[in-house]
Formats: C-alpha cells, structure tokens, sequence
C-alpha cells in the first residue's frame, strides 16, 4: 500500500503535498489592566480562563509539481507565513498532513542564522549546517558564495562589522547555492539596493531552471507575476482563488478595491451601525474615466470616493491615505485646507480627488480612507488598508517619488546687449 | 525528526536521475516509538550542525574577553580555594585523608561542568528564539551543544587538576580508567535534564530564574564538599537518589584513592539515567513541534 502511494508521488512528479491541512493557535486575552488587585489570583485566572481558538490556515489542500514556481500571495494574517512556516516545519499542523519530497530550504528571514561575534566564514558554516548542509558541501560551495555576495574582502571580519547591505548579501547568498530541491522565499526580495535584487531574481531564475520547486510569499505582485507559474490567493486562512498569476493577481486586487469582501476582515470600528457617516467604496479611475486597479507614475489618475451620511455633518474632512507595501506612511489626498467647510446631507454622495501626474513610484500601495470632522481627533468612519493601487513604471523616478515638472533650455542668456537668445522647449516632459 | 514527523520506512530512497529524494510526511503531533527513531535518526543528519554549533558555542563564549579559554580554570579553581579556605582554616572538615584543596577540585571539576551545562542549556531554546522561529533543524542541538561545550571546559580544567595531583604526588592507577564510564553516564544525566529544563522553560521562564538556587541545593546535597561517608547512614538511601551524588564520589574514588568505583552505584545511576534521557527526549519532542508557536 505504501510502496503504491510512493510509486504514485513519483510519477505525478509532486514535490509538496499539503492535505487539508489546518492549524489552531489559541489565543488568550490578557486580563485587563486592574481587574484584579493581586498579580498571583490575576495570573492563576488568566490560566484557568478558555483561550479564544483562532484558525491561522483552514482545511487547505493544494500541490506543487517538480520544477513549479508557486506564489502565494494574500493580506496581512491572511496565512501565507503559517503556510511557510508548516511547509518549513517550524511548527506542525493542528490536522491534515504535509509531504514534502526532497531536500526543502526556506529562507524566512535572511541572515536571522548570523552570529555577530563569528566571522562571514564561520557563519556560512553555521548557517549553511543550519539550513542542513553538511560541511563538505558548504567547503566546495564557499568560494561561489563569497563571490556572489561580493564579500571576499571581509571574509574573515566578525559580521557585527558588516554593513546591513553585506549581512544580507551574504545571508541570501548561502540560501541560494544551497541547492535544495525545493526553495521557500518569504519577502526576501524586499531587501538589499536594487542592483542586488535583479541578481538575486536572476539566482531564483535558474534555480528554476534547473528545476528547483519555488514557493514564493510576497506582497511584491510584481515579481510574483514574473517568477511563478501559478498563484494560490489566501483569505482569513483559506485558499480563495488559484490559477495563472495574472488572473490571480486581478482577483486579488478586485477583492482588494471592493469593500463588502474585505471590510468583514476589519474589527468593527467604534460606534458600528450608529456612525453618523460611513464610507461606502473607493475606486480609481484613469485618464479616459475607465475604472482601473492600476496606474502608472506620472499619468493622470482620479480616486472616487462614495460616501453615506446618516445625518448633517458640518465641516468634514475627507482623507486618502497611502501606505507601501511595508507599511510605511507614503503621503494622503485630503479635501483639509479647502476654504470652504464641507458639510453633509443626509445620503449618499461621491468626493473625486485628482492627480494629473501620479507622483508615486512603482509598487503596490495600500489605502486607508477616512471620514472626519476638521478638528476632532477621532475619524467619524475609518477603513484602514481598504484598497489597493498598484503604480506600474511609467515616467522615470530616479530617488523616492516623482515630481510633475517640465523644462525649457534658454541659451546664451547673458550677452552683453541684454537681448535672449531663447530657445524654449515649451511643455515637453521627460517621456522615459 | 521530531515526534511528529516520521520519514516513510519503506522506499525512503526515492532514486530520481540518480539523485537521492527523501519524502516526509508532516502531521499533527503525536508519538510511538518509530517516530521517536526517526527523530534520532534526524539528529544523526544534522550532526553537522551539531558539530559546528558546539565549536562556535567554545569560540563565542571567550571571545572578546580578556583571559578566554583561562576562565574555563579560573571557575572551579576559585571555587576550590574558597572552600579550601573555609573547610581546612575556619571550620574543619573530613576530606577521607587527602588533601583539602585536591579533594574539593576532584569533586568541582564535574560539578561545574554539569552546573554550566545545565544553566547555559535551559535557556537555549528560549535564547535561540530567533532561530527557533525562523528555521527548522532538530531542537535537541540547541541544549546538546552546551553539554559539549562544558565537556570542552571540563577537559581544559582537568589540566589544572593533573597539576594537583602531581603536587600532591597522589598516584594514579588503572582504575582512573573509571572516570570514562563516569563521565559518560554523567553527559547523559546532565542531557536528559538539560532537555526536562530548557523544554519546559519556553512556557515557564520561571525555571530559568529558579536555576541558580537550585543548583546552589543540588550542589549540598551532592557530596562535592564533603565527603560521602559525612551522610547519615539512615539518610542514604534517599541521598542516593540523586545520580550526581553517586557520580561524584566514584570519580572522586577512582581519580583520588585509586579504588574501583562501587559498581552497583555507579549501574543505578547509569539505568536512572538512561530511563530519565528517554522520557525527557520524548517530553522534549513534544513540546519542539508547537515550541515556535509559544516561544
């Protein structure tokens, strides 16, 4: 029976099974703050008190073939880490089984193997056992490397002394002359100057040629779509879309800009049905007036804003904010310093920002939206990371965004009569 | 492998373009006794890493200090002259006919050993935290590497303690050879509670901050500064229900006096051990498949 299923598991060429696989975390609410006087009774509680069950990945089944690049892409606690981390064997599933034919390496977080006081060579030792290399292995492999890193300079210097540039050099080097069967990438892209990045893609390439098995999380869509086969979309620990990245990828974007499949993963906010307004979609819509997911830097793009007040408000605000993939504040649309206060009436309406020339570079954003009186602290509705925009290149962005300008030449300005020689070039724009 | 995994017996070789394939099946914990094989035998796979983590553990520990290695002598050395100090200046105490100072170091050497090793091992899951959570390798290295690391420390103390000897121009016979099988049992006791200590220290941090007071007890009720034969009669056999006790004085027999060891002593401790090792191992397997989740 069993040499059966492994004759099975051979010819099908399936490197990684998962099986209905599901994993439970309890999660224990902390006592709140003086509920009870004394620390022990509080702590004794605390213990006997039902922990919360909460499913990090539900009943999920799929498999990878040999050769097969696999993305995995999904929100934030959507389970694409305990995903990583079951087919890693960090942890193990609640129920359901995982098979895994080969030799599997993950790269979870590069260089989080590194001991400061050793030096690059004793930590490619370290690491490389660390990942299940044996010694011979990582001694013929050391010089490849080294060189890939571009460290051999510092090779014998303890690499508390590395620039963070040169650890994760090095870390992502060792994963990648590993030589696994199948290679688990979390967000390492996201890491390193961007030079670096296009080798360390170029690395993943022909280990896929050479018919590596990938598994790829990312939230750099981008390079999910360039890199993977196949993309399976994760939502609140199940599988929700699987197929050919492109498709995947709109999926997820179209769920992302919709708000009646993504506000249920929100906590409620303050106030639930009594909010006194309450935003009701944010859409973006480029030159033409088409409704789109995507822009590029440096076109025209106007965001719509569909809002329902419950009664009169005086004197709101209306706020778009942008975040980047790693969660950093990028910049907001807001209707602020307007002159004239806006006030609502009861029902529905629409707030339409415009940019003429997107300032942001490539990459995916995230969009809080937010209703507000001018100078209240709290937001009367607040949909955090409710959207998404994806910003293809477009103009070229050489620093942190894009500035809307044009030029003109003006030659031999300073001649001795005061008369301009002038040469004006008008409006035109850095096309790229 | 950790109790949760079992690699399939049968066909574990896949030969595939003449590459070896291993196929593992990862389930829900649970255990038997094939999968506590499997685990062993995962240990055996990464004994690279065992090797290399152990060495690394020796050159972290002394480098960017000012004496190194010398603090591996300096430990029991102190430790020696301060109970020399009080048990044969202030207060007198039987030392079975030897020297004070040689017959405390005989006992100090090991103690120290086990005492560092268990100190530094339960903390090493919870200090490895960032390792534990981002890669898999079999957790057991984590505490078993500072067993060797204090092995390592015990064999460059011991120099200090041929010194002594010669000294105290104590002779040294064939039943020195004793201290082998003593040791040995010794590593095994101190790595069935290494894995009892750290294992239950990822969910209970109180363990770690007890050890220094427990091993401070563990020390006097051992016979480490007094001799064996200083215990009630009627007490003995509780006291020797601890294996340290019975560890220590037949090292102290063998190396000092030149006796054969009490044999049957020595075979209960070396049973205790054995049984000890293999429960906490399978209580350390269970607790290594959530230890990422809870750490």
């Amino acid at each position: 029976m069993r040499s059966l299923r492994l004759k099975f598991f051979v010819a099908a060429m399936i490197d990684l099974k998962f099986d209905h696989v599901s994993k439970k975390y309890m999660v224990r609410q902390e006592a709140a703050v003086g509920a009870s006087g004394n620390p022990l009774v509080r702590k004794l509680r605390s213990l006997r008190r039902r922990a919360r069950p909460f499913w990090a990945v539900h009943d999920v089944s799929f498999e990878v073939r040999r050769g097969e690049a696999l993305g995995i892409i999904g929100h934030n606690g959507a389970g694409k880490s305990t995903i990583l981390k079951l087919l890693s064997n960090i942890t193990t599933p609640t129920s359901g089984e995982i098979k895994i034919n080969g030799r599997l390496s993950a790269l979870i977080e590069v260089g989080s193997g590194f001991h400061p006081e050793l030096t690059g060579r004793e930590n490619i030792y370290l690491n490389g056992s660390i990942l299940g290399m044996r010694r011979r292995e990582i001694s013929r492999k050391l010089d490849s490397i080294v060189d890939f890193a571009g460290v051999r300079q510092f090779i014998d210097t303890p690499v508390k002394r590395y620039s963070s540039g040169m650890y994760v050099r090095l870390g992502f080097s060792i994963a990648a002359f590993l030589d696994p069967d199948i290679l688990l990438l979390d967000e390492v892209l996201a890491v390193g100057d961007a030079a670096f990045q296009t080798k360390c893609l170029e690395r993943i390439t022909e280990l896929k040629r050479t018919g590596t098995t990938i598994v790829f999380i990312s939230h750099d869509l981008g390079a999910v779509e360039r890199l993977c086969d196949r993309v399976l979309l994760m939502e609140r620990g199940e599988v929700a879309a699987s197929g050919a990245p492109r498709d995947v990828i709109a999926e997820y974007q179209r769920r992302a800009a919709s708000f009646t499949q993504t506000t249920s993963q929100h906590t409620p906010q303050a106030g639930g049905e009594s909010k006194s307004a309450a935003i009701t979609s944010l859409t973006f819509h480029d030159a033409t007036g088409h409704e789109t997911n995507f822009s590029r830097t440096g076109d025209a793009v106007t965001a719509r804003f569909e809002y329902e007040a419950r009664e009169h408000l005086k004197d709101v605000v209306f706020e778009i904010i942008f975040f980047s993939g790693d969660g950093n504040l990028q910049c907001q649309l807001t209707t602020e310093p307007g002159d004239s206060p806006i006030a609502l009436e009861p029902g529905v309406g629409v707030v339409e920002f415009s940019c003429a020339e997107l300032g942001l570079q490539p990459g995916i954003y995230h969009l809080d939206t937010v209703i507000k009186h001018r100078d209240a602290p709290t937001a009367i509705d607040w949909q955090p990371r409710c959207a998404m925009l994806r910003v293809d290149p477009g103009k070229l962005v050489h620093g942190r965004f894009y500035l809307p300008h044009s030029w003109r030449v003006t030659q031999g300005a300073a001649t001795k009569n005061g008369t301009h020689a002038d040469q004006s070039f008008g409006e035109l724009a850095s096309r790229r | 492998m950790s109790s949760d995994i079992s690699t399939e017996l049968v066909g574990d070789h896949v030969l595939q373009g003449g590459a070896e394939r291993r196929v593992t099946t990862i389930g829900a914990p649970s255990f038997s006794p094939l999968r506590l094989l499997g685990g062993v035998r995962k240990l055996v796979q990464y004994r690279d890493l065992l090797y290399t983590l152990s060495v690394h553990r020796i050159k972290v520990r002394y480098k960017q200090s000012v004496l190194g290695i010398a603090w591996a002598i300096l430990q029991p050395l102190s430790l020696m002259l301060i109970y020399t100090i009080i048990f044969s200046y202030i207060a007198r105490m039987p030392s079975d006919g030897a020297p004070y100072a040689i017959f405390a170091y005989a006992a100090l050497l090991p103690w120290t050993g086990f005492s560092n090793a268990l100190t530094n091992a339960t903390n090493s899951l919870v200090s490895h935290s960032n390792l534990v959570t981002k890669v898999y390798f079999p957790r057991e290295i984590l505490p078993l590497t500072y067993v060797f690391a204090a092995v390592f420390d015990f064999l460059i103390a011991s120099t200090v303690f041929i010194g002594l000897m010669i000294y105290y121009h104590v002779p040294l016979t064939i039943n020195a050879l004793y201290s082998l099988p003593i040791i040995a049992v010794m590593m095994i006791f101190t790595t069935a509670m290494a894995f009892l200590f750290s294992a239950t220290q990822v969910r209970f941090r109180d363990i770690g901050v007890a050890m220094p007071l427990l091993l401070q007890l563990w020390m006097f009720a051992t016979p480490v500064i007094y001799p064996l034969s200083a215990v009630p009669r009627r007490l003995l056999p509780f006291y020797l229900l601890n294996p340290m006790a019975g560890l220590i004085e037949s090292f102290r027999q063998v190396m000092l006096y030149g006796v054969r060891p009490d044999l049957r002593l020595l075979g209960i401790a070396a049973l205790l051990s054995m049984l000890l090792l293999v429960a906490f191992y399978i209580y350390f397997k269970r607790v290594e498949a959530t230890v990422a989740d809870i750490i």
